[in-house]
């Protein structure tokens, strides 16, 4: 692994999501996984820490809220973004005082993920940095 | 007594009531409003298609249901003002609505009835109906002009019929699911599955459609001197795009006409061959998707057969094709089971032979008699000969090149030399190259390190994709018909008019332009990248120069970046995801606009097939129930009605609804007393000094303004000779309804501050010369309406064309323009007496234009 390279898991149960994702992130330089069950997602986690991680919020076996909080447990450094069709107010928030980095409502465009991403990135090495 | 009577008397018992004006155009607004949020939100669903967005299945479910509640909505509102006259939109509605709940389900609707299909009427919209084989061949015939077999496809429509006739659809069902949840082995589910189809009988009626178009195509080709025997070949559904499923479903040759059913059946049956069903299962195929259409063709008997691969799969980047070819029939050829004369070819004109390995051919496939295929020794001086000539592989390079650039991917093409050594394209589908040797993704972020680039970051994405190409920079003095074949289109405006090169061009590059505009409609039905509001595209791009778009990144770099090449033909293309074909399905039930011409016959209720035509159809019902309500209602005491008092003898009554007119007008209203945005700005157009000069000499403009104002008196006369002279005004609102010797024109505008409300929708129809002259006048006017901005439709004799979200200043010159050809037009068919008078009249339209708009 490139220690320069952001890496980046995508969790998300429709597999469009992942499919469409990879190769865009993996074109601009990120190290990509992309997972469609929650369950192999946790399992991966268990093996590494990703800079990274976007979760969908609404997925069949377990929540993406308590996936993020999971995440955010075990590696507190990680940036979660937190993408969902079900955009609310509400679940917005909820995310946000689980420590998402930011939420973003589907459809969206490829550019505004990249933009997030970017910004999650620069957070990190600011941190790193300080 | 019928549900609709019932539902008319239930409703109509409080038809006596008048309802006051303000209230029915309050509810005619709200028809407008709901319009616009309809066609907003399915050219937002179009714009998915970009493959710029992520969306879910949870989206297509959203946007199909927001859609059917707006829609409904619409069709209470029309009911509302007419008194329930439009009862029956409810059941046009549910029908439709009843087939997209079904699409979401994952079943697949066939976009016709038939059961036959000859080729001459398939495109790829009906791919779903006839399978990607047939459709692209078709298409190659129709649109590219190149040599096919001639022949019908039978369609998925027929595959339903034959197992819902046999009743053995649950059956392959069950036993596809018991394979799923791996209770039996795969050979044993297939075997169950191939020995039901093999045992069912080929329904009476489809048997008798296919018998009809075989005889068909036999008379078409009578210069054949015996009997023509008939090529049967599958064309499943996904089996075109997905290359690897090439050679697993089954073909049978030179079969009699009589033999077809049978040969169809067998066809069908290697839909479930273990192979077919193990790869579906890879590539996430839903039950309802396995289908197969059928591709029935005149037999070619092929002196010379062969695959040509616009690249080599390997190596790519040698930029090289490649041809293999032997004598005789191609299903050897294509099995591998014989040796074949191997040529490498340059990819770039004129194609030169790069290598040529010539093997000794010692068997061929003939077709022996009617009805079956045989094994002969090649004729001895044949044995070593090359099987193709240069000519020939010159011919297949450049075929294979039009073909890639046609379809957007590298081809795998199919081909036979017939017995007049004509070159006959059998089959094109996308080349799968070899992932391996590739380029990662990750591998191309230094591109624009390594690249000069042109555009960065700037613009936005209509269709994602990468292209290469010569840049063609568009201008007013260059016409489009000189657009070059796999050229980048380079223009200020993504106007409608470009779409004209669709079939040509690699790419589309803007300066100006929206995602859900016609063009980017346009470019994403047929997969061209599109990269529009670069700002200045048309000043950093140079005419002729090679140019490499990657509309994912909004990156434009000089020259040609093979690496982004490379990586774009082994992505997978978007439209093979489920989720896209989900998409596209459900489009096609609601965008398609089918009732164009308000007069045809099917402009009704039954008549509508999409949300579209729902949406469309009230309005056209809307404006329409307006009208006559002031006319047979002109009792209401809250519109005043006025005659246009102006120099040009017309009889114009305005009806002003708020604001749209100053002052007092029981006398009749001076043009200076009209105070409606969208009036003014078109009797400006109408009254532009010199406008009818330029009407032929010898009609001055009172003559011919007489022949139709010969009426006295609105109130006394029909609605049907003067009550079309119409407008319905407010200081925002104007819709007007002219009728002007015989021609026809309905003007519906609201101009306001808010882009977003700002529209206009123009009618024209009629004529009296003959249909030469009518059609010159008709491309006129789309000429000059596209040149405008507006998004133009041509049906018949009917000009229809509509303008949206542009800002105020924008909207004036346009309705000025429409002033102009209102006044302009009338005379217009007399005078095209050549094709050359269609750019005489359009330039002079534009120096107008110009001089009063600079």
């Amino acid at each position: 692994m490139d220690d320069s390279q952001t890496s980046i898991m995508i969790l998300d149960d429709e597999p469009i999501v992942g499919k469409r994702l990879q190769p865009s992130l993996e074109k601009k330089g990120y190290e990509v996984e992309a997972f469609t069950s929650s369950k192999a997602a946790l399992k991966r986690i268990e093996e590494r820490s990703f800079d990274i991680v976007v979760t969908d919020l609404k997925m069949e076996g377990m929540d993406g809220m308590e996936f993020l909080t999971l995440v955010k447990e075990k590696y507190p450094d990680t940036e979660v973004i937190v993408i969902t069709g079900f955009a609310t107010m509400a679940t917005a928030r909820e995310s946000f005082n689980k420590g998402a980095f930011d939420f973003l409502a589907k459809p969206f465009k490829l550019g505004e993920i990249v933009e997030v991403i970017g910004r999650a990135e620069a957070k990190r090495i600011n941190h790193r940095q300080a | 007594m019928s549900v609709l009577d019932w539902i008319r008397r239930l409703f109509g018992s409080k038809k006596k009531e008048i309802i006051p004006f303000k209230i029915l155009f309050a509810e005619f607004k709200k028809s407008l409003e709901l319009n616009n949020q309809i066609l907003d939100l399915i050219a937002d669903a179009n714009d998915k298609l970009s493959g710029d967005y992520i969306f879910d299945q949870r989206y297509i479910q959203y946007t199909c249901r927001k859609l059917a509640d707006l829609v409904r909505q619409l069709i209470v509102t029309i009911n509302h003002l007419t008194d329930q006259k439009y009862a029956a939109l409810y059941y046009s509605f549910h029908g439709i609505e009843e087939d997209i709940e079904t699409l979401l389900r994952g079943k697949i609707l066939g976009q016709v009835k038939d059961y036959i299909l000859p080729y001459a009427g398939i495109s790829r919209a009906l791919t779903d109906s006839v399978g990607g084989k047939n459709a692209h061949l078709a298409e190659i015939g129709n649109l590219l002009d190149h040599r096919i077999p001639d022949g019908f496809a039978i369609t998925t429509e027929g595959f339903n019929l034959f197992l819902d006739e046999n009743n053995i659809r649950e059956k392959i069902l069950a036993i596809g699911k018991s394979r799923h949840r791996n209770e039996i082995p795969v050979d044993e589910a297939s075997r169950r599955i191939q020995h039901a189809v093999m045992e069912a009988e080929v329904p009476h009626k489809l048997r008798l459609e296919i018998l009809t178009a075989a005889k068909k195509l036999c008379r078409r080709h009578k210069e054949t001197k015996t009997t023509p025997c008939f090529a049967v070949r599958s064309s499943a559904l996904g089996e075109d795009e997905i290359s690897s499923f090439a050679g697993q479903y089954l073909s049978r040759l030179n079969i009699p006409i009589n033999d077809i059913s049978q040969a169809y059946k067998e066809v069908l049956a290697s839909l479930y061959s273990p192979e077919a069903m193990e790869y579906r299962l890879l590539m996430d195929f839903r039950p309802h998707e396995i289908m197969m259409a059928v591709a029935c063709q005149l037999m070619i008997p092929a002196k010379v057969s062969g695959v040509l691969y616009t690249y080599d799969p390997v190596r790519p980047q040698n930029e090289t094709m490649i041809v293999n070819s032997a004598w005789g029939l191609g299903e050897p050829i294509v099995a591998g089971e014989v040796p074949t004369d191997h040529f490498v070819l340059d990819r770039r004109s004129p194609h030169e032979i790069r290598e040529e390995l010539i093997v000794h051919k010692t068997t061929t496939m003939v077709l022996r008699g009617c009805g079956g295929t045989g094994i002969d020794g090649v004729q001895e001086d044949l044995c070593l000969q090359s099987s193709l000539t240069a000519k020939q592989l010159r011919e297949l390079a450049e075929i294979g090149m039009q073909l890639e650039k046609y379809f957007k991917r590298p081809q795998d093409i199919e081909f036979a030399i017939d017995r007049q050594d004509r070159v006959i394209v059998l089959q094109s589908r996308q080349l799968r190259l070899q992932q391996k040797r590739m380029p990662r993704a990750c591998d191309l972020s230094d591109l624009k390190e390594k690249y000069p680039v042109l555009i960065g970051g700037r613009g936005i994405s209509a269709m994602e994709g990468i292209a290469i190409g010569p840049a063609w920079v568009f201008s007013e003095d260059r016409n489009l018909n000189d657009f070059p074949m796999g050229g980048i289109l380079v223009a200020c405006h993504a106007t409608p008019q470009l779409a004209r090169v669709i079939h040509e061009a690699a790419g589309f590059v803007t300066d100006v332009g929206s995602t859900t505009g016609h063009l980017a409609t346009v470019a994403r039905e047929f997969r061209v990248p599109a990269l529009f509001k670069t700002e200045n595209a048309t000043e950093v791009i140079a005419d002729g120069e090679e140019i490499t778009l990657d509309t994912e990144c909004l990156t434009v770099y000089k020259g040609a970046i093979q690496e982004l090449q490379y990586y774009a033909i082994q992505e997978e293309p978007i439209e093979e995801m489920y989720e896209y074909r989900l998409l596209r399905r459900v489009l096609k039930k609601i965008e398609p606009l089918n009732l164009i011409d308000p007069t045809a016959e099917n402009f009704t209720p039954e008549g509508c097939r999409t949300y579209h035509d729902l949406t469309r159809f009230v309005h056209e019902k809307a404006v329409e129930t307006i009208i006559d309500l002031n006319f047979y209602h002109a009792h209401h005491r809250d519109t005043q009605a006025g005659k246009l008092l102006w120099d040009f003898p017309l009889d114009l009554i305005l009806i002003d609804v708020g604001g749209g007119i100053d002052g007092s007008h029981s006398q009749g209203v001076r043009p200076e007393q009209v105070t409606s945005v969208p009036m003014r700005a078109i009797l400006d157009g109408m009254s532009y000094p010199g406008i009818w000069n330029m009407a032929p000499a010898g009609v001055d403009f009172s003559s011919f303004m007489s022949s139709l104002t010969r009426t006295t008196s609105v109130r006394s006369t029909s609605p049907e000779d003067v009550g079309r002279n119409l407008a319905v005004v407010s200081a925002e609102y104007t819709n007007i309804n002219f009728r002007l010797g015989y021609h026809f024109t309905v003007i519906d505008a609201f101009v306001s501050d808010n882009i977003l409300d700002n529209h206009i929708y123009f009618r024209f129809s009629g004529g009296v010369t003959e249909t030469v002259r009518r059609s010159r006048r008709t491309r006129l006017l789309a000429k000059i309406l596209s040149h405008y901005d507006f998004l133009c439709e041509v049906y018949g004799d009917v000009v229809v064309a509509r303008l949206k979200k542009t800002n105020r200043e924008r909207m004036m010159k346009r309705l000025f323009l429409l002033g102009l050809l209102v006044g302009f037009t009338r005379q217009l068919d007399v005078e095209m007496v050549s094709e050359e008078t269609i750019d005489i009249f359009f330039n002079k339209i534009r120096i107008i234009m110009e001089q009063k708009y600079g």
